[in-house]
């Protein structure tokens, strides 16, 4: 296997690949997090209350992967968080909610729209100035954060917010009305510093919900969000964990730039989506990723590639979703290499 | 209204959800003697079968299988004082939990709520559960089956430290294990040596029941 240096800088690239001109080699995103932290001695606690241990850990991180995309993410809960939800932070895990502050219509006066400058957001605003001033040249910084359905679930609780979808589906959309506007705000504020905002919807995923229930409970709201990023002149992928299959065509209506997959057939989705949007995905970060061994995850990566190629708009390689903290970073690096090997272009031809 | 259209009537009511239904038909089931050992497991039972079979061919998802849970126990609660437990088998006796380190408990609640709904008995010790605690309370209720679930890379080991322990102080083959959650999958559940690994809530009450010959 040959592995190609790098022509392009991550920016280039990703400019390049925006605007239908040549690449070095296909784009590859491995969504390191909080996990990063560690190539620079820092626990996941630091990363996530600190916004200069957190930029210091991406440039840590674009320095030994030299991958195209600072995915920068916290925890699912922080808009929660923002809005009045008390979280729970452990040493070396993202933050997690452990009791639900909506227990009942009137709880609904305990939270509050999230705004600018909320909860832990200044965190994030603080990291992005660093990485803009510091690498801003070489790289763009994206900012994931949970959308509204995931939002409203870990404020209500997911099993009683899943109850709710029949019993009390006021109360889920007034949650999700909340959570909407929350995220609105947040959007504006990464927008202005010029970072991609990534929704991320981790109970809106087709393991949790029918299509149907996604219609009616996710929809109507991702779009919105969708809609007012276009607004403000970004691009925004939209990121569902979990199964796919059965919604990914309801993902790209929503007009998202990007649909990024976990557990998704890739010849499903490349049907399915047929050149609405860039895919974005999705090599299993618990399994391969996890357990490698090397030779295996060069494998399925070129599979990948091999399934989406001449997939238009495009087709970025990544991780399904967030690489948990015990990935080996050499099965990163091994990523990396698939790219740089399989995902290699004749780039002197296209000159 | 005989006693075949009733039982009838109390499935498809509760796989529509249909709570006050389901109620009323159990009081009816009461007024016209029909056991409540029949209407458990000719009625409410084969009804959450259905649910079962429906969120495996991914028809029900989450809030189904719970609302469809609450049914059931809602006409449970009706019939279930009337029962002779002399006429019930005896159930599985589960003891179940989300290993230490982790506080992610959906898929293990949906599984609870799929092996009770299934006549199981289960010992659910909630999340984050210290490892011991499992055989602690597996040797105490004399159980059949532990299983333990995860959401987290990082406490996936925990499962193998239980099985180790069981394995040290030779009780090993008292028990059936089961291993679940996300990062999990069947290679992982060979290494560590459990019983059984089940991609979904589903189909894990299926093979349990199979593994004990309740099919």
């Amino acid at each position: 296997m040959e592995i190609r240096q790098d022509i392009l800088t991550p920016k280039e690239r990703l400019l390049a690949f925006l605007t239908g001109k040549p690449l070095d080699r296909i784009l590859c995103m491995p969504i390191v997090t909080s996990n990063a932290a560690h190539l620079i001695g820092k626990t996941v606690k630091e990363f996530q209350l600190d916004g200069k241990v957190m930029a210091d850990s991406y440039m840590a991180a674009m320095d030994r992967f030299g991958y195209d995309l600072n995915y920068l993410f916290t925890n699912c809960s922080y808009i929660a968080e923002a809005m009045g939800q008390e979280l729970v932070y452990s040493e070396d895990e993202p933050a997690n909610c452990e009791n639900p502050v909506v227990q009942s219509m009137e709880d609904l006066s305990k939270i509050k729209v999230a705004e600018k400058t909320d909860g832990k957001f200044p965190v994030f605003y603080e990291a992005l100035d660093i990485l803009n001033t510091e690498v801003g040249d070489k790289i763009f910084n994206s900012v994931c954060f949970s959308g509204p359905v995931s939002t409203a679930a870990t404020l209500r609780g997911t099993e009683d917010f899943a109850r709710d979808t029949y019993a009390n589906p006021e109360l889920c959309h007034a949650l999700l009305r909340m959570a909407t506007d929350s995220c609105k705000n947040f959007i504006k504020e990464v927008v202005a510093k010029g970072a991609i905002p990534i929704i991320l919807e981790p109970i809106a995923s087709g393991s949790i919900f029918s299509p149907k229930m996604f219609a009616k409970f996710a929809f109507p709201y991702i779009k919105e969000l969708v809609d007012y990023a276009h607004e403000l002149g970004a691009a925004i992928p939209l990121h569902i964990c979990g199964k796919t299959h059965k919604i990914v065509d309801q993902m790209t209506e929503t007009g998202t730039d990007i649909v990024s997959l976990d557990i998704c057939d890739l010849a499903v989705a490349r049907e399915k989506v047929a050149g609405r949007a860039v895919l974005l995905g999705n090599i299993a970060p618990a399994d391969e990723l996890l357990f490698g061994p090397i030779e295996r995850i060069h494998e399925v990566c070129k599979n990948a590639m091999d399934i989406m190629e001449g997939y238009t708009p495009g087709f970025i390689l990544a991780s399904g979703c967030e690489i948990p903290t015990k990935v080996p970073f050499q099965h990163i690096d091994a990523m990396m290499d698939a790219a740089r090997s399989y995902g290699a272009y004749d780039y002197a031809k296209a000159e | 209204m005989n006693k075949e259209t009733i039982l009838k009537e109390i499935r498809e009511s509760l796989v529509e959800m249909e709570e006050e239904k389901v109620v009323e038909l159990c009081e009816k089931t009461l007024e016209l003697n029909i056991p409540a050992y029949e209407t458990i497991t000719e009625g409410l039972i084969p009804g959450m079968d259905e649910v079962s079979r429906l969120y495996e061919e991914e028809e029900y998802f989450l809030p189904e299988v719970l609302v469809c849970s609450d049914v059931m126990n809602a006409g449970l609660d009706i019939v279930k004082p009337h029962l002779d437990k002399s006429s019930m088998q005896e159930p599985i006796k589960v003891v179940m939990g989300v290993v230490e380190g982790d506080t992610h408990d959906i898929g293990k609640n949906l599984v609870r709520i799929m092996m009770e709904a299934s006549g199981m008995e289960v010992h659910d010790l909630g999340r984050d559960v210290p490892l011991e605690r499992f055989i602690e309370k597996a040797e105490e209720v004399n159980a059949d089956l532990i299983g333990m679930s995860t959401l987290m890379t990082t406490t996936m080991d925990g499962m193998k430290t239980v099985i180790d322990r069981l394995s040290e102080r030779n009780i090993r083959n008292k028990y059936k294990i089961l291993v679940g959650g996300g990062p999990i999958s069947q290679n992982f559940a060979d290494r560590i040596g459990a019983d059984l690994y089940t991609k979904d809530a589903s189909e894990a009450v299926r093979r349990v029941k199979e593994i004990f010959g309740r099919a």
